[in-house]
């Protein structure tokens, strides 16, 4: 149907004459439409009437006259309020605050008037900023903030080194505490400097019975030089930690007040028996504290003085022994002293001591180390701990691009259909800059409400997260922080994340041409090709994010199988582990004895039970710990006196462990005091010594001990520190040459362990009803708790994976089905031409589907670029492995085709003629 | 005196603006919806070209009426046509139009009673 000369010269008119009315621009347009479309019917009346066109348009614009009154009176300052109505935007007010704030209740509006959109794209975006915040969180918990102390980068560490033994990293030992008392009062570079144990499993009895805590030895200046203010009470004074014995009292953790004492008000000055020793409680630590550790911190802190009434009986002479290194330290440099002055004026005092005591501090130095390297130690170093939160910032921030991706498609799609609105309010004045400006306020509000959801998800993923730490230490571990830092960071991630993905669209709605989007016809045309090529760039992109994502989420759930699947060299299945303490409880040597033999004898006829034993480590704690001299070797090989883990077991442990024995004997029960000291080392040391194999009737000392022990047996090397570790050298003792100290009970089951705890539990409970059985552990709950670092950081980025995919295919869903029902009359046009049902569905699908393709492969090639900086979080799994790139690459394909073939059913099952009249 | 009713018997158009219109678009709008070019042309056609309104009368009026919520004007699209705007009696139009139909019946009685008093 013509509409004779043009609709538009009428609007014009229309236009030119209300234009200083400032009608809001929706109002003012329908206005425009109205009144035009009656000066069209007029103007055709009079044609029709016989007027030729000339006088029939001059007695239409005659009738427009007076129009100055017209415009007068019509309603103007009211409609600017109506509710539906676009902020008039002829032009900026020239107050950047007022043209905000009109900006942001134009968006709040245009949001309350798209639920649907508004709802989506605030949760997408909720999705990904909340995923982005919980990573954040633990960052900011483990790596920006993990020592609440004042001023934290004038810390240091001093470790002691052998500098004879090569590389200084793998070789930062602690310090004995005669030597560190001597460091201590010497020393003029440290504005503070205190010493202190790690962790240790401690038992507190109260009239309820008797609880397993963790337990730190602090020397003198302790709190002081890390800067602390106690939560309640207060630290210990000089004089508390200078004579030995002298002082039993105790610094609680805030988190050990919190859950184990119910935040008790009256805490300072409440007695608390500690392993056999009451202890009077006078101050809590400030809240978040967890000692020199980013990760795991003690219930307690007790004075290193009194370390005769809670250590075991092996380890009672600490306090003088400078042959045993126990101690951390911490230290605060003096303002003006570098880290490197420091180190070179503590190297002249460590090479006194060595002069001083040869014996034992022979080939010793000193190496002063940032912070940093104590709070992250085991656990991959700082390095170690940046890299693995740099990969899953990076996976997270994936999700939020794809995210925004999503977003933006929406806002394109939305735009199209803003046309008319936008090409109004150019025709009426507004500039290109004051509408981005306008559109990309509303991209911010979304952002910033997708931002706030977001903070929300991420406090429960990390709720989530943390849930996963096992429940036995989880009082002992970081808390996460959701500080002002992670609002800050959430803020401007919101604001950044609604500039990302509001600019695109906004440029693409801005551009807008004023006279196609008026005309009528134009407004069927749908996507221009431009904006059509902006959304496919899009899709492709997100097809790529998505399968970069996927691949490294189904890499790492494969890891975490994997890792399940590693030999830890012993057999974990049907093992039991049972801790406790009875030295603890006041055995001497001679009950000790007596206890293991009744225990062993006991627990052995139990049925169920194959084999019992007794060890002093227990599995995945144990590291390097003494020094090894080889008999013989000794002057070729001292540069090389390497550091070993040392076990002392009871008889069957191999069998009891299910380590094989390589090579000679397992230990015996005529290996006792008196008899010849014997040793049986691993697999990895008697290569390293003896890479001939000759190892067994050779004799080696320990740093530090008098007796020359003879090697009688070679097992198999197992896992020390964690799972699928670097070989490390072991030795183990026989506990009958070898008495004092902690003990734990070992249990091999014939079926499942769990049947036979309670029996066992039992029996000890007959044999010393005051010995308290602290903890159970059987092989699966070890191998889950050496892992559960590792399952916390691949589950996450599974989860991401997964998270990534759903957002993708919604994406893809919404681009396809768009994109078909704006191509509804092409294909009408096609079915009209003869095209059948199964070429139409061919046609989209295929078109769909290439774009996947494309985005496909960009994936895959990043996938296997960015593949080889994962490996090292795989336990051993190929970054390339056929079956993570394959099944993600699969997934992402039939998604995607589902995708494809719902809207492609769609436009195949269109009426043509319906098609081509509404197209 | 004498000028400005002749004035206003000379172009009943003004004259009505002020007091009638009003009343007019609402009766013409009591039984159907219609659109603003329909309510000219029926207007004129009613009145035997006596009265005539333009754009520039009928859509203030009309918008005004809208503020006031006494009509309510929607955008209709019907099959091959283009989309229209259409105007429909609001309750509180209805009312209105009840009273001031009363009081204009009233207006026209007493000013006949008085015109037709003079004359006789």
């Amino acid at each position: 149907m013509s509409w004779g000369w043009n609709m538009l010269d009428w609007k014009q008119e229309i236009r030119s004459r209300i234009a200083d009315r400032r009608i809001d621009p929706a109002r003012e347009g329908s206005m425009i439409e109205e009144l035009s479309q009656h000066l069209e019917d007029r103007y055709r009346e009079l044609l029709s009437a016989g007027d030729s066109e000339p006088d029939a348009r001059e007695r239409v614009l005659g009738e427009l006259e007076g129009s100055e009154s017209f415009a007068a009176a019509l309603p103007a300052g009211k409609s600017r309020s109506n509710r539906n109505a676009m902020p008039p935007a002829t032009s900026a007010s020239g107050n950047l605050f007022s043209d905000l704030r009109r900006d942001l209740r134009f968006g709040l509006r245009g949001m309350i008037h798209a639920p649907a959109f508004s709802i989506f794209a605030v949760l997408t975006l909720a999705l990904g900023i909340g995923a982005s915040t919980t990573v954040f969180t633990v960052v900011n918990t483990l790596l920006l903030h993990p020592l609440p102390a004042h001023d934290p980068s004038g810390l240091v560490c001093v470790y002691t080194t052998d500098v004879k033994n090569g590389k200084q990293s793998d070789n930062l030992l602690p310090t004995s505490y005669p030597n560190l008392q001597d460091l201590q009062s010497r020393s003029n570079v440290f504005a503070g400097f205190a010493g202190f144990s790690p962790p240790m499993v401690m038992t507190m009895t109260d009239a309820t019975g008797s609880e397993r805590l963790f337990g730190e030895l602090v020397s003198q200046g302790y709190f002081e030089a890390l800067g602390l203010a106690p939560a309640k009470g207060r630290f210990f004074r000089p004089a508390e930690i200078a004579v030995a014995g002298s002082a039993p009292v105790a610094v609680l953790s805030y988190s050990a007040w919190k859950t184990r004492f119910n935040s008790d008000p009256d805490i300072v000055g409440r007695t608390l028996e500690i392993n056999g020793t009451p202890f009077t409680v006078i101050g809590v630590a400030p809240q978040g504290f967890l000692g020199v550790s980013a990760v795991f911190g003690p219930d307690v802190w007790l004075p290193a003085t009194m370390a005769p009434q809670v250590m075991s009986a092996a380890m009672q002479d600490l306090l003088h022994e400078r042959g045993k290194p126990f101690f951390q330290t911490v230290a605060r440099l003096k303002p003006g002293v570098s880290r490197s002055q420091a180190e070179a004026s503590l190297q002249t005092l460590a090479a006194a001591l060595e002069r001083e005591y040869p014996d034992v501090n022979n080939g010793h130095t000193v190496s002063v180390q940032p912070v940093t390297t104590a709070l992250y130690s085991g656990m991959g170093g700082e390095r170690g701990m940046t890299f693995a939160s740099v990969v899953l910032l990076v996976i997270v921030g994936l999700v939020l691009l794809i995210a925004c991706s999503n977003v933006a498609n929406l806002l394109l799609t939305r735009s199209l259909s803003r046309r008319q609105e936008i090409a109004v309010r150019l025709a009426i004045g507004a500039s290109r800059g004051r509408l981005l400006r306008q559109l990309l306020t509303e991209s911010l509000l979304l952002g910033l409400f997708g931002g706030a959801v977001g903070l929300g998800v991420g406090y429960e993923g990390c709720r989530f997260l943390w849930s996963f730490r096992p429940p036995e230490v989880a009082r002992n571990l970081a808390d996460p922080k959701l500080d002002s830092t992670v609002f800050l960071f959430a803020f401007f991630l919101s604001l950044a994340t609604g500039f990302i993905f509001g600019v695109l669209p906004s440029l693409r709605a801005s551009k807008t041409s004023l006279v196609d989007s008026l005309k009528e016809e134009s407004r069927i045309a749908g996507m221009g090709t431009r904006g059509a090529r902006s959304q496919k760039v899009l899709l492709v992109a997100q097809m790529a994010i998505s399968l970069v994502s996927l691949i490294a989420a189904s890499l790492f759930l494969r890891a975490i199988e994997r890792a399940y699947d590693i030999d830890p060299g012993f057999d974990q299945k049907h093992l039991a582990v049972f801790l406790m303490n009875p030295e603890q409880t006041g055995y001497d040597a001679v009950r000790l004895k007596a206890f293991h033999l009744d225990v062993r004898d006991h627990v052995s006829s139990l049925p169920g039970v194959e084999a019992v034993s007794w060890a002093s480590n227990m599995p995945f704690w144990s590291s390097p710990s003494h020094g090894v001299l080889i008999e013989g070797q000794r002057q070729a090989r001292k540069s090389e006196s390497l550091s070993t883990v040392t076990n002392t077991v009871d008889v069957d442990y191999f069998k009891t462990m299910g380590i094989p024995l390589l090579q000679g004997r397992a230990f015996a029960n005529s290996d006792q005091e008196g008899s010849l000291p014997v040793a049986i080392v691993n697999g990895d040391l008697a290569r390293r010594y003896w890479p001939d194999g000759n190892a067994l009737g050779k004799n080696f000392r320990l740093v530090g001990d008098t007796v020359a022990r003879q090697i009688v047996g070679v097992v198999k090397t197992s896992d020390y520190t964690t799972l699928g570790e670097a070989t490390q050298p072991c030795i183990y003792l026989p506990l009958r040459q070898n008495l004092g100290g902690n003990f734990n009970l070992y249990v091999r089951t014939a079926g499942d362990p769990s049947h036979v705890l309670e029996a066992v539990q039992r029996e000890i409970k007959t044999i010393a009803p005051n010995v308290e059985v602290s903890d159970v552990r059987t092989g699966t709950t070890l191998i889950n708790q050496v892992l559960w670092g590792a399952r916390m950081v691949l589950g996450m980025l599974g989860v991401f994976g997964l998270l990534a995919l759903a957002l993708a295919s919604i994406g893809l869903y919404g681009i396809l089905a768009y994109s078909v029902s704006g191509r509804q009359h092409e294909i009408g046009v096609r079915m009209a031409l003869g095209a059948s049902r199964a070429a139409v569905l061919r046609l989209v699908v295929r078109e769909g589907m290439m774009l996947v393709g494309i985005g496909v492969g960009i994936g895959l090639a990043i996938s296997l670029l960015i593949g080889r900086v994962f490996s090292r979080m795989l336990f051993g799994l190929s970054p390339a492995d056929p079956l993570s790139l394959a099944g993600a690459s699969a997934v992402l394909i039939l998604v995607s085709m589902l995708a494809c073939y719902l809207p492609a059913m769609a436009a195949s099952r269109m009426d043509p003629m319906k098609a081509l009249r509404e197209g | 005196m004498g000028s400005t009713y002749m004035e206003a018997t000379n172009n009943p158009d003004r004259e009505w603006k002020k007091g009638g219109a009003e009343l007019l678009i609402l009766s013409l709008l009591e039984q159907q919806a219609r659109h603003g070019y329909d309510l000219c042309k029926l207007i004129e056609a009613r009145s035997a070209g006596a009265l005539r309104f333009h754009v520039t009368t009928l859509y203030p009026l009309l918008y005004r009426l809208e503020e006031r919520k006494l009509v309510q004007g929607r955008w209709v699209e019907k099959t091959n046509q283009r989309r229209r705007r259409y105007y429909s009696l609001t309750a509180e139009g209805r009312k209105v139009l009840a009273r001031q139909r009363h009081n204009w019946q009233g207006f026209v009685e007493a000013m006949s009673r008085v015109m037709g008093v003079e004359h006789a």
